[in-house]
This record gives structure tokens, C-alpha cells and sequence, in this order.
């Protein structure tokens, strides 16, 4: 192959990845499942997805790849003054229970930092409530290789 | 049998007016009630429902861990440091065993 044809392919082939990556990333999270999440949502806050808005106020802090999913630490803060949160719920999509965890403040800072189990390749959400009855939402997504919950 | 429960603080002494983080580790195995043993029968869910952070008697943070926490858990929080006083972090599961660590907070 001479140059030209080889960088008139590895060009083409480029520009395709490239195409063919966006509109993945667009149709949001690996491991997503709304339908679950939905369920634990309703019994959790009596709320649904839709009532949940995305804020960067709030920081996830997930590992993009966890070996194990028997332990994946968790991390999330809340660019809030402490008395405006009034709890932090962590969900994981795909998990046979999603909700992780229900952190209450009251005089700690809102941070909560924990390990937790992913059953598998899911999207994690931290959902804030704040003191004016807001529910504030960041995702986050870890690919898991093995799981940990069976 | 209690559960065994650590809890240090990072800066171990923090001065007064800064940030510092609280973090407890228990020895648990955490059982979600979906694992299976050896012989393929279900392992019950034993997993720790309740983390209670007190700060001189009073009661300053809540977890409430659903089954899926890693086996022996850590729980971090951060606080602000105003007075020294001594942190009390009390667990409990679902099995009703309980557990308690302190760690006293001295001011730099």
C-alpha cells in the first residue's frame, strides 16, 4: 500500500469511528435501565425520573471500570452549604435493589463516601433533596467485568 | 458477636475552622440475599441498615445502607471542625447485631 492510499483509508476509517461515536454517547449511559430505576425512585422518594433535575451542583465520582463489583468505592459531594441538603440517595440501574444507600446530613457537610456492589455494567445516580424540595440528579456509569452480586 | 467497627480521622488533627473527613470501616460480610454458597442454596441477607455518626451525645449524620454495600464497608462523611469532643459511630444490621467505634477529634 502506498501512502496515499493508506492515509486516504485510515482517514475514512477515522472519520466513521468518529460519526459513528457520537450518537452513542447522545443516547446517555451504558447500563442504563430506566424501568428499574423507575420502581426504586417510586418506593424511595415517591418520585419519578422526571421529576429529577440535572445539576452540577452535584459531583459522582464513579470508577469508569471496576474489576470487581463486590466492591466499588462511591463518592459524592454536594456544592451546597450543608443545611440546604437534606438527604442523598445513591441508585444503581441495574442492580437487583437499586437503591444503595439514604444519607442524612443533618450537621456533617454533604459528602457521603462508601463501597458498594454492582450486580453489573450500570449507571449509578446520586439524587440530592434539597431543603426547598428539590431533587437535584448526577449519573455516573462503571463498567464491571465481575459481578457482585451472585 | 459485635460487630467490629474502626473509625479514624484524616488530618488526624485538624485545625479549627477546616474540613476533615470521618471514616468507618466494619468488619461485615454485608450478604445482599442474592449471593449463593457452595452448594447453590441462597445465603440470607444479613447487611447493615443503620450508621449513626454522634458528636458529644448528639446525633450529627444518618446512613441507611441498602443490601448492596461491599462486604466489610467503609462510610465516609466530612464535617467542619469547631470543638474538640469525641465522634461515636453506631451500627447496626438487619439481624439486629449492633456496633460501636469512637475516635476522639483534637484540634491542631
Amino acid at each position: 500500500m502506498n501512502r496515499r492510499a493508506f492515509l486516504k483509508t485510515t482517514g475514512a476509517a477515522l472519520s466513521a469511528m468518529a460519526l459513528a461515536g457520537f450518537p452513542v454517547r447522545a443516547q446517555g449511559l451504558e447500563g442504563e435501565d430506566l424501568a428499574n430505576l423507575e420502581k426504586a425512585l417510586q418506593e424511595a422518594l415517591g418520585k419519578g425520573f422526571k421529576d429529577l433535575t440535572p445539576s452540577n451542583l452535584v459531583k459522582l465520582t464513579m470508577p469508569a471500570i471496576a474489576e470487581s463489583g463486590a466492591n466499588v468505592p462511591a463518592e459524592v459531594e454536594v456544592n451546597l452549604p450543608g443545611g440546604q441538603v437534606k438527604a442523598i440517595h445513591l441508585f444503581a440501574d441495574k442492580n437487583p435493589t437499586p437503591r444503595l444507600v439514604t444519607f442524612m446530613p443533618m450537621k456533617a457537610m454533604p459528602y457521603y463516601a462508601t463501597r458498594v456492589r454492582l450486580a453489573e455494567t450500570s449507571a449509578i445516580r446520586a439524587v440530592v433533596e434539597t431543603a426547598d424540595g428539590k431533587l437535584l440528579l448526577a449519573s455516573a456509569s462503571t463498567r464491571v467485568t465481575v459481578g457482585g452480586c451472585g | 458477636m459485635a460487630i467490629r467497627t474502626i473509625v479514624r480521622l484524616t488530618p488526624a488533627k485538624p485545625k479549627a475552622g477546616e474540613e476533615f473527613k470521618l471514616q468507618a470501616v466494619a468488619q461485615h460480610p454485608n450478604e445482599p440475599g442474592t449471593r449463593r454458597d457452595a452448594q447453590g442454596n441462597l445465603i440470607p441477607a444479613n447487611y447493615i441498615s443503620l450508621v449513626e455518626v454522634y458528636f458529644e451525645g448528639e446525633k450529627v449524620a444518618e446512613a441507611r445502607p441498602g443490601p448492596s454495600t461491599s462486604a466489610n464497608p467503609l462510610y465516609g462523611f466530612k464535617f467542619k471542625a469547631e470543638k474538640p469532643g469525641t465522634f461515636v459511630v453506631k451500627l447496626k444490621d438487619t439481624s439486629g447485631d449492633t456496633g460501636e467505634g469512637s475516635v476522639k477529634l483534637e484540634l491542631a
